[in-house]
Formats: structure tokens, C-alpha cells, sequence
């Protein structure tokens, strides 16, 4: 019915490639595919929590696809107590959270000063200078890093925190430049005719204006420091303060694993991230129109 | 532009001082506290985690003063180094890495500690051959001795009528009686390299050279070694391939796709009757078939029986770093991990050998067969474990149990070997 109404030049590009909402066809190729490729998400996922419910004899037994029977459900608590969870998951949430925040805020603001101030010379090489950051690889600085951060007392969660949001700065505000841009200096003209600040512009107009794209800089802080391993293992003097994923190397020891008791405690780790990630991609989507100007 | 980037400065500087202050309160290591002095011990195996927590509330029960706080995350050593703070007591694996540690001084003497009499002067001696810091100190204690041999399925060599070998005629022998009757005789992972390296290539070189000579002598030798020269691989090694290639061809068909998780799987079911695995492979085993007999003998690879000798690693040797604040205290606790009731039962039941020099006999069937090298001394460190990790072995190994060319291995493990020696040459 409706596709009577649209100009001739769209239905012929429509008859070419039939869409559900012309004819509620079905590109069953493309959907064969989508469903190939959501494998490959499902299947590890799959494993995951197959693992996770079997006992160690269960796991040298069969092709690892069979689902346990009887499942164990005992290797969820002994991992719980294994890796003392409620604490090693506040110091991972504390970490995440400020990380998150912290990227959200320091970045964009980078991103605003740097994108409205092109013309500055001091700026437009201050973006150089972060983006040169990226090419940097992090291993190499890292035990410098730690003496220094030593000294200033940051072996700790805080300090993790810290460098997190520091080494985001480069891509974040990459991708928050570009986005600023886009905003029309229009927007930002009139807020000031009403006699905004600095400030109140972007407290006001550009930070919410920023929505998508701050959803997809929380999506990379949160997962980047909620599953990094690295840093905290070598920044955080104190045991007792250590994160999930190095927490989690209880279960590997050189020559072996307790997979069961490992995939258990994935699980329980994975799972805020999944919650996370679920959420917020919905919101990156609806938020894809929100900048658009009037 | 000046005033706009002074006050840029300014932000930032008040900035970072702002986020530093609240930080700097939570810093700061509370070594002594209330007359209690806090100990960090840093212990490289998670998987005892549980056993070394008992040995702490023990311990802490004992001396009210002392408070000990476990940390498994060995990945922490360095930059606990880096930042001038190491742990006050650590164990370690000790072999190349460690003993490099050992040269830079980072550990205590500990030759006067009441407890180094009581260690087997043989296994320090697997310690001090890697070199001691001003020639003659005690930079580490061993606290745990894995042995590593042919796991044997007992019930299979009961089956067929095959007692343990003790030369490598009768490991030949006993080898075809299992091929003729069906069975394979070796379970072989070669797709994880380093089981070839800690398993043919250590067994078969170590039982019929003295490995810890040879690298004495290579190294002095320096950049200076050819293929011809007496202190060469092509020289010394030669003569151990065949047996290596004799052991790959006992190995079942597809080994080559195989990896370490395959090899216990397998091995647990009894789809072989040898496994060249160390003890660390025991509990894999047990916990996926918890009925399987094995037992473990150590590989002849001559006809004398005497010369059979097992593979050693000093899988934990207990260290305190030099400049700790609390070394009273650690001493303490140190000499108590050593106390025979800690130090044997934690062997015991870890399926490893005491360092103690009057421990009682092992009695766990699985390891018994190799008490009796280990209590002669009849042991090497695996030759594997004295390459440079620029070297890669563990590759080489494999490619020579794929393409079965020899002189070519030998070869390349001699250019290397030159390659790194000129390279570190000082």
C-alpha cells in the first residue's frame, strides 16, 4: 500500500532489493547469515555456561557440546568463596565506574576546548600531541609508569582509575571531536546571546547534545576496564584490593586449570558486563537522531 | 593567548592536586602497626592457595606479633621491585629467571638461618649450581622438589603382565608388548611444545649426560662455539635424538594435534599406558578419572641401571628480598614454613619431594617410584630449562619431532645458541 506512494526512482531501487517493509519479504541469505554470525557470539557463550555447571569428570568426557547432567550448581559458590567475589567485585566496580565517569568527563571536554578552539595553534597541536599517544604501545610504558605511579602514591584502584581515564583521552576525544563538529556553532551563539558561560554552553547545550556518542565512550571505558588485566595486576600493591580478572587466575596454575571453577567464576564476572552492554546499545540507537538540528 | 594558558596551567595544576590529596591518605604501607608487624608473602603457585592459608592461621596462632597476608599474583613481583616495595618473603620456580634475580642481589643471605642446616645439601646444591650472589650466599631455600618421570598406568602394565622397567632395553621391550597388543604405548601431546622439551628432550638428554656440566662449560665457552667443538649441541646431543625419535614413534597416531588438556584427558581414560608428564600432571589426572592407579618410574635410557637418574625442578624455593624492613620477622616465618610438620606435609600432599635431609620416605604410590632416585640424588634439572628464553627451544624441538632431521635441529640449536651468546656477550 504504501509503496504506491513513494517516488518511482525508490521503488525500482526497492523491486531490485525487496525490503520487509515493501513486500514483508525476507532476505532469508542475509538472515542465514546474521544467524550464522550470531554463532559466533552464542556458541563461546554457550560454553561458557556449559562449563560452568560441570563436574571436573564431565569435562574430559564427550565433545564438550553435551549439556551437563546433573548439573552442578556448587561450582558458582565455590568460586564465590574461592575468589572472596563480593570484595574483588566492589574493587572492579570501583574501578569501572570512576573510569567510566572519569572518561566521560575529562574527554569531552578535552574534545570541546580542542574542537572549538581549532584555530588556536596551542590547541590544534595539543590534538596532535593526544592523538600521538595512540601509537604508544602500553606494555612498553608500563614499569615506568608503575615507579611513578608509586611515588605519588597511586598503587591502588585510584591510581588505576587514573590511568585509565588518562590513557582513553586520546581515542575518546577523537571520537568526541569529530562529534563536536558537527554540533552547529549556531546552538552555541544563541545560548551565549542569553548570556550562558562557557560553562553553562556545554554543561547545557553541548554535553547533553554529546548523548550517542557519550554511550558508545562508556561502552569502551566500562569494558576496557572492567576486563583489563594487566594494569591492575602490576599497579595494585595490595592484594586485598585486587580486581576480578586477576583475582580469577586462582583457577590457572602453570600445568592446571580447575575450568569448571574458572568458567563459574567468568560467568558471575561477565554477567554486569552482558547487563551493560544490553542496555546501553539500546540506547546508543535511539540516541543515533537525538543530535540532529531542527 | 598568555593569560589564557596561564590559567589553562593553573586548572591543571589544581587539579591534579586536588585528585592526588584524598589518594595519598590511603598509600603508605602499614609495615608495623600496634607492636604487629604485617608480612607480604608472594607464593607462585594458585593452586595451594588454600593449604598456605591454614600454614598462616597456624603460624599467626603462634606468633601473635606477626600478621601474614598471601598474595598469589606473581605478576606483581617486578613492578613490586619496580616500586621499591617487593613482598618480604617470596617463593619462586627456580631456575633461569630466578636465578637471575638471585645475580642482582635481590635476596637475603640466608646461609645462617637455623633452618638451612636441615635442607639436603644436594638440593641446594640444585639452587647454588645456577650461580650465588658474592659466590657464596644463600639467596633461596628449596621448599618443594618435583620429580618428573614416565607416569604409568598400573593397571595396564598389570594387564599385560609388564613390570616397571629399569633399563631401556626393557622400556623397549615393555613399549612393543603394548604395541602388539593394541595399545600405545606413549600418549604424545606434541602439539603443546613444551611437554616434547620437559618430557623426550630433558628425559633422554638428561639420562645420559650431565646437563648441568655441559652448560657449565658451554657458557664459559661463550660466542666461541662451532658444530665441531667439544662443547657443541651437535657433539653432546647427538647421540640422544634416536632414542627421542624411538620414543615419537611409540606415540599414538595424530600426537601432533594433541595438547597438554588432550594428553590428561586421555591418559586418565587409559587410552595409553605411559605418559612422559611431571607430578603437576597427577591431579589433572585424578580429578577427570578418580579411580586411575598410576604410578611413576623414571626413563632408562641406558642399560645400567644404576645411571637412571629423574628429572628435578625446584617447583618452590622460599626467598626474602634484601631489603625488607620486617626481615626479623620474616626469618620467623620463613624458618617456620621450613619446620618439618609445614614443609613435609605440604610435599605430601602435593605429590613433591621434602628438601629436608631426614624426611621420611615418600609413600604416595603415584611418585614412590622416584623416591629412590631422588633420595640417592640421582636427578638433573631438565636441560630445557637452561636456554636463554631468546632461544626458542620448545619450536625447535618440535620441528625436529616432525621432520625427524637431526643434524639440522642440532644445527640451529648451536647458531642460536652463538646467535644469543654474541649478542649478550659482555
Amino acid at each position: 500500500m504504501t509503496a504506491s506512494l513513494l517516488p518511482q526512482r525508490r521503488t525500482r531501487v526497492l523491486t531490485k532489493r525487496p525490503s520487509g517493509r515493501e513486500g514483508f519479504k525476507i532476505n532469508w541469505w542475509l538472515t542465514a547469515l546474521m544467524l550464522v554470525a550470531s554463532l559466533t557470539v552464542l556458541l563461546p557463550l554457550y560454553f561458557t555456561v556449559a562449563m560452568a555447571l560441570k563436574s571436573p569428570d564431565q569435562i574430559g568426557t564427550g565433545t564438550g557440546l553435551a549439556w551437563p547432567n546433573p548439573m552442578n550448581w556448587e561450582n558458582f559458590a565455590a568460586a564465590y568463596v574461592a575468589t572472596n567475589f563480593p570484595r574483588a567485585f566492589m574493587s572492579t566496580a570501583f574501578v569501572t565506574v570512576f573510569s567510566v565517569l572519569g572518561s566521560l568527563a575529562c574527554s569531552s571536554l578535552v574534545a570541546y576546548a580542542i574542537a572549538r578552539n581549532w584555530n588556536h595553534r596551542f590547541f590544534r597541536g595539543s590534538f596532535v600531541y593526544l592523538l600521538s599517544a595512540m601509537f604508544i604501545p602500553f606494555p612498553v610504558i608500563i614499569l615506568p609508569l608503575i615507579k611513578q605511579t608509586a611515588l605519588l602514591g597511586l598503587d591502588n584502584p585510584a591510581g588505576v582509575v587514573f590511568l585509565h581515564v588518562l590513557g582513553g583521552i586520546s581515542f575518546n576525544a577523537l571520537l568526541y571531536i569529530a562529534f563536536v563538529r558537527s554540533i552547529p556553532a549556531e546552538l552555541e551563539e544563541s545560548a551565549r546571546m542569553d548570556g550562558a558561560t562557557t560553562w553553562q554552553v556545554f554543561r547545557k547545550v553541548i554535553f547533553p547534545l554529546l548523548a550517542p556518542m557519550n554511550a558508545t565512550v562508556g561502552i569502551f571505558a566500562f569494558l576496557g576496564s572492567w576486563n583489563d588485566f594487566l594494569l591492575p595486576q602490576m599497579m595494585i600493591a595490595d592484594p586485598a584490593l585486587q580486581t576480578l580478572p586477576v583475582v580469577q587466575m586462582l583457577f590457572q596454575g602453570e600445568f592446571n586449570t580447575n575450568y569448571s571453577l574458572a568458567f563459574a567464576s567468568y560467568l558471575m564476572a561477565m554477567a554486569p558486563t552482558l547487563v551493560v552492554y544490553i542496555l546501553a546499545q539500546r540506547w546508543v540507537l535511539s540516541g543515533v537522531m537525538r543530535g540532529a538540528v531542527k | 593567548m598568555l593569560p589564557s594558558r596561564r590559567s589553562l596551567f593553573r586548572v591543571a595544576g589544581l587539579a591534579g592536586v586536588a585528585a592526588l590529596i584524598p589518594l595519598s591518605g590511603c598509600a603508605g604501607n602499614a609495615g608495623q602497626q600496634n607492636g604487629v608487624t604485617t608480612l607480604r608473602f608472594m607464593q607462585n603457585k594458585p593452586e595451594v592457595v588454600n593449604y598456605f592459608d591454614q600454614v598462616i592461621k597456624d603460624f599467626e596462632a603462634l606468633n601473635p606479633d606477626i600478621r601474614v597476608i598471601q598474595d598469589f599474583n606473581e605478576g606483581n613481583f617486578v613492578p613490586g621491585l619496580v616500586r621499591n616495595d617487593p613482598p618480604d618473603v617470596v617463593t619462586r620456580g627456580f631456575a633461569k629467571a630466578t636465578a637471575d634475580f638471585v645475580k642482582k642481589g635481590i635476596f637475603a643471605d640466608l646461609s645462617d638461618l637455623p633452618a638451612a642446616s636441615t635442607i639436603d645439601p644436594e638440593m641446594q646444591e640444585l639452587i647454588s649450581s645456577w650461580g650465588q650472589y658474592n659466590g657464596n650466599e644463600v639467596s633461596a631455600l628449596p621448599f618443594s622438589l618435583a620429580a618428573a618421570g614416565v607416569i604409568y598406568n598400573r593397571d595396564i602394565f598389570d594387564a599385560n603382565g609388564v613390570a616397571v622397567p629399569t633399563t631401556w632395553d626393557e622400556f623397549v621391550a615393555a613399549c612393543e608388548t603394548f604395541k602388539t597388543a593394541g595399545i600405545t604405548p606413549i600418549y604424545g601431546t606434541f602439539k603443546d611444545s613444551w611437554t616434547l622439551a620437559q618430557g623426550m628432550f630433558d628425559y633422554v638428554s638428561g639420562g645420559s649426560l650431565d646437563s648441568a656440566e655441559f652448560f657449565t662449560r658451554i657458557n664459559a665457552k661463550g660466542a666461541d662455539i662451532s658444530a665441531e667443538a667439544a662443547e657443541s649441541f651437535t657433539t653432546n646431543f647427538g647421540p640422544a635424538l634416536p632414542q627421542m625419535l624411538q620414543l615419537v614413534s611409540y606415540s599414538q597416531n595424530g600426537a601432533s594435534s594433541k595438547n597438554y588438556a588432550d594428553g590428561n584427558a586421555a591418559f586418565a581414560k587409559g587410552q595409553a599406558a605411559m605418559y612422559l608428564q611431571g607430578p603437576w600432571a597427577l591431579s589433572q589426572l585424578v580429578s577427570a578419572n578418580k579411580d586411575i592407579r598410576v604410578g611413576t618410574f623414571p626413563l632408562p635410557v641406558t642399560n645400567n641401571p644404576e645411571e637412571t637418574k629423574a628429572r628435578v625442578n625446584v617447583d618452590m624455593a622460599l626467598s626474602i628480598t634484601r631489603n625488607t624492613p620486617n626481615m626479623a620477622a620474616a626469618r620467623r616465618f620463613v624458618g617456620y614454613l621450613l619446620e618439618p610438620s609445614v614443609v613435609n606435609t605440604y610435599n605430601e600432599k602435593n605429590a613433591a619431594f621434602s628438601p629436608l635431609k631426614d624426611a621420611p620416605p615418600v609413600t604416595n604410590p603415584q611418585i614412590s617410584g622416584l623416591d629412590e632416585s631422588v633420595r640417592k640424588a640421582r636427578y638433573y634439572q631438565g636441560a630445557g630449562t637452561y636456554f636463554p628464553p631468546s632461544v626458542p627451544l620448545h619450536n625447535y624441538i618440535q620441528s625436529f619431532v616432525y621432520s625427524k632431521n637431526g643434524d639440522q635441529f642440532l644445527a640451529a640449536l648451536d647458531d642460536e645458541w652463538r646467535r644469543v651468546a654474541e649478542r649478550t656477550a659482555v
